[in-house]
């Protein structure tokens, strides 16, 4: 990996230099919150960021996408090619867990025996630049290995106080660095800058947010709990928690009809598990009917089924869930529920 | 649907209701003629005196049963179609007549004395959601309806579709539509009981909902009111904010 520092008051002209010839999108606020939406200029992104109300995923995964459109009648009876053309494209400004969250997908849609030409056009169009940031009182990445990122960027900017340690991951992103800004060697007082902050970073964490050893292996010990019971008794059943995931990928698959009847598409929308009908299928049964049974099987693939496939968590600990469920139900509630089964052992 | 070659019969019907969603239906006026060149429009009350048919294939109800005449009127669509919709939050959810639910018995004499007079005292009937009388096959949301969605709907009557309703409740489309929540403010919001499918529309004009799709089947009111005294806002408020649609539902689910 490359390193390289430029001063903070070299940002503007990288950000115009990605603006000539790509989309940036970028932090903004939004209300009293923040998101992701394309800029106008520099001055319209807010770097310092808590979080953002929902995720990049809305890049990847868009909550509707056409697959194609058909024709049901005349001569034009059939499918239409289709193709999905997608603006070459920056994102600017994401976190370590949610550049995360996206290799996370990336493995989920990268499986060479389901090809996805959708995700993949979203994919090959855009250019992720991260930047560092401090938890705030819902983040809890650092205990699901997910507060640094090692790849799936292509800079990420640290922020060592007046100017930025950047970590290289691509060509083209070093190649647009060095033309807009004037990078240098890192020194090895920026070295320590750069270790400093980062156990500043480390510090900052929420102490209240328990961290527990073994976690997948803790979600079989106590899958009949019944903490799940009462996970599920408060659960609205109103999908809000995957809406605003950055790693909920799954989706339903809906024919539309145009009012004439006779033209539509087929389009992809974001599903959710914690949807009562999720699990319905044809014949009637629901292999998850009630909500308890819904919210486990969240929290299961979050922080154990991915893992047994992938070798990591699902979860990046982005902290969104926890703000959006009015129910108070996220990841930090089972990691809760394991510190006090280990004070009731420990008694 | 259709029976062999003939072109589905479809009639309209409004009972108690505002006539609105009636009236939004006629103003998708660039979509108007395409649908109705689609169907047979046997009978619409809105827009023709033509009398009802013996037989249809889909009846189109609006409005609330709140008179014998209209329990008589959709008992006998039932054994008439072979589908019904039924469209807006009066039909659905009993709506806005349904709110005279709360101290029916006696109103008539609080309101008339002791001379009822003989057609309200024999007609009328406490306030129903149509699926109360009969069996609904579909049902078009909303106060009032979106005309699209009732577009939509129709044609799944007519053609079938691959999309199923859900019953989740409407946080989650607020959601993608990125908006924060009015609980946050301490602004009293239905979003978290009520139907989604709306497309939250109205927070995302800045107004919380009122729930005028219906509570879910899956609504988990208790926890709704826990949330809205974790964010200070009043519990008797929001159940009072929850009859204005849902007085027949809050009955069902207290059963």
């Amino acid at each position: 990996m490359l390193y390289r520092v430029i001063n903070a008051d070299e940002l503007p002209a990288l950000i115009d230099a990605f603006m000539e010839d790509y989309e940036v999108i970028a932090p903004v606020a939004r209300g009293r919150s923040f998101a992701f939406e394309p800029i106008e200029s520099f001055d319209d992104i807010v770097l310092d960021y808590p979080t953002t109300l929902t995720s990049l995923k809305k890049y990847y995964l868009p909550a509707r996408e056409t697959l194609f459109e058909f024709n049901t009648g005349g001569s034009g009876e059939g499918i239409e090619a289709y193709e999905l053309t997608v603006k070459p494209r920056v994102l600017f400004g994401a976190h370590a867990c949610d550049v995360n969250a996206m290799n996370n997908l990336n493995l989920v849609f990268d499986d060479a025996r389901y090809p996805d030409p959708y995700y993949e056009a979203h994919r090959k169009a855009t250019m992720i630049v991260g930047i560092s940031c401090s938890p705030t009182s819902t983040c809890f990445c650092h205990l699901l290995e997910s507060d640094e990122v090692r790849s799936g960027y292509d800079l990420f900017l640290t922020d060592i106080g007046g100017r930025y340690f950047v970590s290289i991951g691509s060509v083209e992103a070093a190649n647009i660095l060095e033309a807009a800004c004037d990078p240098r060697e890192a020194t090895d007082e920026d070295r320590g800058a750069f270790r400093k902050v980062t156990r500043a970073r480390q510090a900052a964490f929420d102490e209240d947010i328990p961290h527990i050893q073994e976690i997948p292996m803790l979600m079989d010990a106590f899958h009949s709990d019944a903490f799940w019971d009462e996970l599920g008794g408060r659960c609205l059943s109103c999908t809000a928690c995957s809406s605003v995931c950055p790693t909920c990928y799954c989706f339903d698959i809906v024919d539309v009809l145009d009012p004439s009847g006779k033209t539509g598409r087929r389009d992809r929308v974001w599903d959710a598990c914690t949807s009562p009908q999720f699990a319905l299928v044809t014949g009637g049964h629901n292999f998850r009917d009630s909500a308890r049974e819904r919210v486990r099987h969240r929290m299961y693939h979050k922080l154990n089924g991915f893992n047994s496939q992938h070798g990591r968590y699902l979860c990046v600990g982005c902290g969104r869930c926890v703000r959006a469920c009015k129910a108070d139900i996220s990841p930090i509630e089972v990691l809760r529920f394991f510190e006090e089964k280990g004070a009731d052992d420990a008694e | 649907m259709a029976k062999s070659a003939n072109i589905p019969r479809v009639v309209l019907v409004g009972l108690a209701s505002c006539f609105g969603c009636q009236i939004n239906i006629t103003n998708v006026e660039k979509h108007l003629m395409e649908v109705l060149g689609q169907i047979d429009m046997r009978y619409w009350q809105l827009t023709s005196s033509d009398p009802m048919p013996e037989r249809m294939d889909v009846a189109v109800i609006e409005g609330a049963v709140t008179t014998q005449e209209a329990k008589d009127t959709v008992e006998r669509l039932r054994e008439r179609a072979d589908v019904v919709v039924t469209i807006g939050a009066c039909a659905n959810t009993a709506g806005i007549p349904g709110l005279a639910l709360r101290g029916y018995d006696g109103r008539q004499q609080e309101v008339y004395g002791s001379h009822v007079p003989s057609l309200v005292e024999d007609d009328a009937i406490a306030p129903q959601a149509v699926h109360g009388v009969i069996e609904v096959d579909y049902e078009v949301a909303c106060c009032p309806i979106d005309a699209l969605d009732f577009v939509r709907t129709l044609q799944s009557a007519l053609y079938g579709s691959n999309a199923y309703r859900r019953t989740s409740t409407l946080c989650g489309e607020c959601k993608r539509n990125e908006r924060g929540c009015f609980f946050g403010r301490e602004t009293l919001c239905l979003g978290l009981v009520t139907r989604s499918g709306c497309g939250a529309k109205c927070p995302n004009l800045g107004r919380p909902c009122n729930g005028c799709a219906g509570l879910s089947p899956d609504a988990n009111v208790e926890s709704a009111r826990k949330a809205a005294e974790r964010s200070n806002i009043d519990v008797a408020a929001f159940d009072g904010a929850l009859e204005i649609f849902n007085m027949t539902g809050l009955g069902e689910q207290r059963v």
